[in-house]
């Protein structure tokens, strides 16, 4: 049993004078009780699927069904099994610690104080309880956002890039703390991030999005073999080279004369490789290069 | 549906309301200082120009409703705004409430806001212009409704204009009770109006609320049963508005308005 399912999710922003594609034909599976990732860089989507799936957005096509429920049909009762916090740390800004959980637990239609008052010692907030919101550090804006996902008790929650703009040491605290809610509630998480570390630090599973599209998708053991294409050597030949099987070589791109490898280690494998091409031609030209994780993502894609 | 939950629900808005209120002093300005010196400065003239008293009270009926529908609309034409401003509409949407809860919550505080001022005002005619604005309570109280109909037409109007156009209707907050004010006769009959204007004046409900307190001293109407016609008219009116508003917010899903005003 799934989660969340998405089919052929299309998402396109629309207004008089343009036209933007954000999602193109997402298809996903997110399983229940895990923490599932996101990763993509700036622009990639991550903010627009996770708003379709928090019912924030109505798609243009496809479907998207969330703990059981359709997300057009069903909004209701979606709303009331999920909660969302994201990286922009806003809240009504001339409410306090307490007031604004307090509203926000009402609008769930609950109104017992008690909740309230767990929530802000489970996040450590008793110190601005009475503290408005815009007087908060940035830190503690982020832990009463993290509080605020709880009001319901969601069986599903929804953190678009939860660490954006922290300071590493705030940062690692929160990650901590979500990894510790997940287990301890035993809820699903599913977070956004462009923090290649983040992920794997958080995420049982993890999806690659970019540009509305997703790229691969699987557990971190499962991805990890993708993403030892560390290193790309292009090497230039004055013929035609045969196709090769060679250890440490993930992908091969071929242009014209040009020979691209997608190596584990250039260190480690450029001198085998240039031996191994130089049996069919002459070496003009050999350089190397990092991949980035875009190249990744892009090469992916095709 | 839960009734215990939906009131929690709504309450909550209300909530919201008061605390922005509590702790913003120019609203709280608003609900005192405005209310007070618009019928100063309209009694005083009234004075000056050595009116009789039913014509007092026309005047003041025009400078209090006024200020009643001012005060108490802004709660309800705010509610969208408090989140757009603070950029949080995205937590406000993401709970099961619906819009209802939320312009009815906030619409009930507006209502105890207008009453207040109200009451102040009442207060004021009395010992100031020495004029009773209370000779018929109960009739008062189905005027003061009507007001407070009128609150929620304007800020439902507000809130689907804010969702389709948005910062850009903003000003629309303002500027709608000002449009209102001058089509229904709020110092003036609207038989003064020129026609084409005057029909439009005769299809808002204020119109015919204004000439339903005015009445109590003997002011001619132009149905002849003003507040019956003032609360029809409400009703028909909210019901389109409703469903203008329905749509607007799933427009806005669709369009990415709400996931926009939170960045
Ligand atoms: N409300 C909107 N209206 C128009 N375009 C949007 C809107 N929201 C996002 N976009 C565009 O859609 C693309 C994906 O955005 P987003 O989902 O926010 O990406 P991410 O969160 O991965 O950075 C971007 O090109 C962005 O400019
Ligand atoms: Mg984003």
């Amino acid at each position: 049993m799934h989660s969340i399912v998405c089919e052929d999710v299309w998402m396109v922003y629309r207004s008089m004078f343009s036209e933007k594609v954000a999602l193109s034909g997402v298809d996903l599976k997110i399983p229940k009780n895990k923490i599932f990732g996101l990763l993509g860089p700036n622009g990639a989507g991550k903010t627009t699927l996770i708003s379709l799936m928090a019912t924030l957005l109505r798609q243009t096509k496809g479907r998207i069904e969330v703990l059981g429920y359709d997300a057009i049909k069903d909004l209701k009762e979606i709303r009331k099994r999920i909660n969302i916090a994201s990286g922009n740390p806003n809240l009504i800004w001339s409410l306090t610690v307490y007031e604004n959980l307090r509203y926000y637990s009402l609008l769930y239609g609950l109104n017992d104080r008690k909740v309230v008052e767990q929530l802000i010692k489970e996040f450590e907030l008793e110190e601005f309880r009475n503290v408005e919101f815009n007087r908060l550090s940035t830190g503690n804006k982020q832990k009463l956002i993290l509080a605020r996902a709880f009001v319901n008790d969601p069986e599903l929650v929804f953190l678009d890039e939860p660490t954006k703009g922290l300071d590493p040491p705030v940062a690692k605290r929160l990650r901590e703390k979500i990894q510790s809610l997940q287990k301890d509630l035993g809820i699903t998480v599913v977070l956004t991030t462009h923090y290649m570390s983040e992920a794997e630090m958080l995420c049982d599973r993890i999806a690659f999005i970019n540009r509305g599209k997703i790229v691969a998708e699987g557990t971190k053991e499962e991805l990890k073999r993708m993403l030892k294409m560390r290193d790309k050597i292009t090497i230039e030949v004055d013929a035609k080279v045969p196709e090769m099987k060679l250890d440490g070589v993930f992908m091969v791109e071929r242009d014209g004369n040009l020979l691209s490898f997608y190596v584990d280690s250039a260190e480690s494998r450029l001198w085998d490789l240039a031996k191994e091409v130089a049996k069919f031609g002459r070496i003009k030209n050999i350089s190397v290069k990092e991949v980035d994780l875009e190249d990744v993502f892009n090469e992916l894609a095709k | 549906m839960n009734l215990r939950n939906e009131v929690y629900k709504t309450l909550g808005f209300t909530y919201r309301n008061f605390i922005i209120t509590k702790r913003n002093f120019f609203t709280l300005f608003e609900t005192l200082f405005w209310p007070v010196i618009g019928l100063l400065s309209v009694g005083l003239m009234g004075a000056y120009l050595n009116l009789e008293e039913n014509y007092l009270a026309f005047i003041l009926i025009g400078a209090v409703t006024l200020s009643v529908l001012q005060v108490s609309q802004l709660d309800v034409a705010y509610v969208l705004l408090f989140d757009i401003w603070s950029k949080s509409l995205r937590y406000t949407f993401v709970t099961p409430i619906s819009i209802f809860n939320m312009l009815f919550g906030a619409w009930l505080f507006g209502a105890l806001r207008g009453f207040i001022a109200f009451l102040i005002l009442l207060i004021c005619s009395e010992f100031l212009f020495d004029l009773n604005l209370l000779i018929q309570p109960f009739g008062v109280l189905l005027f003061l409704f009507g007001i407070f109909l009128s609150a929620m037409i304007i800020g439902t109007l507000t809130c689907s204009l804010l969702l389709i156009f948005g910062y850009r209707a903003e000003v629309a907050a303002w500027t709608l009770t000002a449009i209102f004010m001058l089509l229904c006769g709020i110092y003036y009959p609207i038989t003064l109006l020129p026609s084409g204007v005057r029909e439009i004046a005769y299809m808002i409900p204020l119109t015919h609320f204004l000439e339903f307190y005015r009445s109590f001293y003997n002011f001619p109407a132009s149905s002849d049963n003003p507040a019956l016609m003032g609360f029809l008219l409400s009703f028909v009116l909210l019901f389109f508005l409703f469903l203008i508003l329905i749509w607007a917010l799933d427009r806005a899903r669709r369009k990415g308005t709400i996931t926009q005003f939170s960045e």
